[in-house]
């Protein structure tokens, strides 16, 4: 199998360089992720980061033939060859296909990613009714890998200010959430011409999450409470 | 009722005058390829009549409301200094508003 | 912007750490390209609104200035830009409402929404082969 890999040591290189590598994979190698531990075997120079091996944590996302998927459950069968790995585009390289996430956990916590009560605490938990429970469905499975922000034209060209799918995403879940009672705030905050409004529903962000997530129906939600809200 | 503020109110412009312009391109799309006007006296007697002449100036206000909140998310894409983005922006501005002044110009007439 | 044919590098200046972004090495979904028609045909339309504004006001100057109009617009130059005109009006007005869906809450899963998108293209461009077709 013939791999064609983005390489960057900060310490050594003055610029990236892709790196061609030939290895045979192992009658057990089924996932992407199987064959770069395979590499990593051959040459442990080769950064990128993995945990869980199985789509849950969200470390190993990087751009695979052009487009965004986790290392772990992109299945070898069927990849163009060579495939050519990236880091995730337009997000900096601090080695290799390792990405720092900084700004885009900054956005995370912008949106303030946990339920904020103005009454007092219930004595017990607080109840939901099966109907409000499932207006989180498709929202809270995010698991913050990146994948939709890195590949979205709209925080390619205004990453600072943007919040980029994954931010707004979390940004639905707790907007619709019955728990919370900070939705005015919520939805005040966002009602700027960058943070929610670059977005032109280019849906690379659909396209690409590997949890079939949709951000770009979840942004189109926010807009339609903030028009009920004005209205 | 709760205000809206600058990204809800450029949106909820956009959507509005994109609802008229559509509105318009069909029916006058329509009424040119269904009865096109036959010499210069019938085309200027039927665009100055009052529907039409204001139809047309309503167009002309819509899309460079439209024009202005479009090319304004382009320049905030691609125009990163600032002094070329405040240039772009007023060329853009000054463009529409032309635009606008000589269609009124010509309806009013 | 400097880069490096190798890797597709721009060089990033802040932060101090190299980027990867170069558009044409990622991939580009039909939802994509629509998104990005809808760009180009806006800005060509408003670059056109200052000609029809003229042609406007000279078709109705005088039957001197139509007839320069209706002569003006059969020639092949203009012609070209009409088929051009056609094909961007077209594709904004469909991509506009399937963008006006999009608000309602319709067809805003990730199947319909590329099935829209290929409709998008192909309605703008049976407009242009319209078009072309009766200038032609």
């Amino acid at each position: 199998m013939r791999l064609s890999i983005f390489r960057y040591n900060p310490e050594t290189d003055s610029r990236p360089h892709m790196q061609d590598y030939e290895v045979t994979p192992a009658p057990g190698d089924r996932m992407l992720l199987d064959v770069l531990e395979r590499i990593r075997t051959l040459d442990d120079s080769l950064a990128y980061r993995r945990s869980c091996r199985e789509g849950v944590c969200g470390s190993d996302a990087m751009n695979i033939n052009g487009g965004n998927g986790l290392a772990c459950i992109t299945p070898i069968a069927g990849l163009k060859e060579p495939v050519v790995l990236r880091p995730l585009p337009s997000f900096p390289v601090i080695r290799d296909l390792v990405v720092d996430m900084t700004r885009f956990f900054e956005h995370y916590h912008a949106i303030r990613p946990y339920l904020i009560r103005h009454d007092p605490p219930p004595e017990r938990e607080y109840l939901q009714s099966p109907q409000e429970r499932e207006q989180l469905d498709g929202l809270y499975e995010c698991i913050l890998c990146a994948c939709c922000t890195s590949e979205c034209p709209s925080a390619w060209w205004n990453p600072e200010r943007f919040l980029g799918p994954a931010a707004l995403l979390q940004a639905c879940r707790f907007i619709v959430d019955s728990r919370d009672q900070a939705t005015d705030e919520r939805l005040e905050q966002l009602d700027d011409a960058y943070k929610l409004f670059r977005c032109r529903v280019i849906m690379n962000c659909t396209h690409v999450c590997p949890k079939g997530l949709n951000p770009a129906a979840a942004i189109e939600r926010i807009r339609q409470a903030m028009l009920r809200r004005g209205l | 009722m709760k205000a809206f503020y600058a990204g809800m109110r450029g949106w909820l412009l956009q959507r509005a005058t994109a609802l008229y312009l559509l509105g318009f391109v069909i029916c006058f799309s329509l009424r040119g390829l269904l009865t096109p006007p036959a010499s210069f006296e019938a085309w200027r007697a039927w665009m100055l009549s009052p529907g039409p002449r204001l139809a047309t100036l309503l167009f002309f206000v819509a899309v460079a409301l439209h024009a202005w909140i479009g090319l304004r998310d382009i320049a905030l894409d691609y125009v990163k200094p600032f002094a070329l983005r405040l240039a772009v922006l007023a060329a853009v501005a000054g463009g529409l508003a032309a635009t606008l002044g000589w269609a009124a110009l010509t309806l009013s007439s | 912007m400097s880069r490096d044919p190798a890797s597709g590098m721009a060089a990033g200046s802040r932060p101090r750490r190299p980027v990867f972004l170069q558009p044409l090495q990622i991939e580009l979904p039909v939802t994509a390209t629509v998104s990005f028609g809808h760009r180009v045909s806006g800005l060509l339309l408003a670059l056109a609104l200052p000609f029809l504004a003229w042609v406007l006001a000279l078709s109705l100057r005088d039957p001197a200035g139509y007839g320069r109009v209706l002569a003006g617009l059969h020639s092949l130059p203009a012609r070209l830009v009409l088929v051009l005109l056609a094909w961007a009006l077209a594709h904004h007005c469909a991509a506009g409402v399937r963008h006006l869906l999009f608000d309602a809450g319709i067809g805003t899963t990730l199947p319909v929404a590329r099935g829209s998108a290929w409709a998008v293209h192909a309605f703008a461009l049976a407009v242009a082969a319209l078009v072309a077709g009766g200038l032609w």
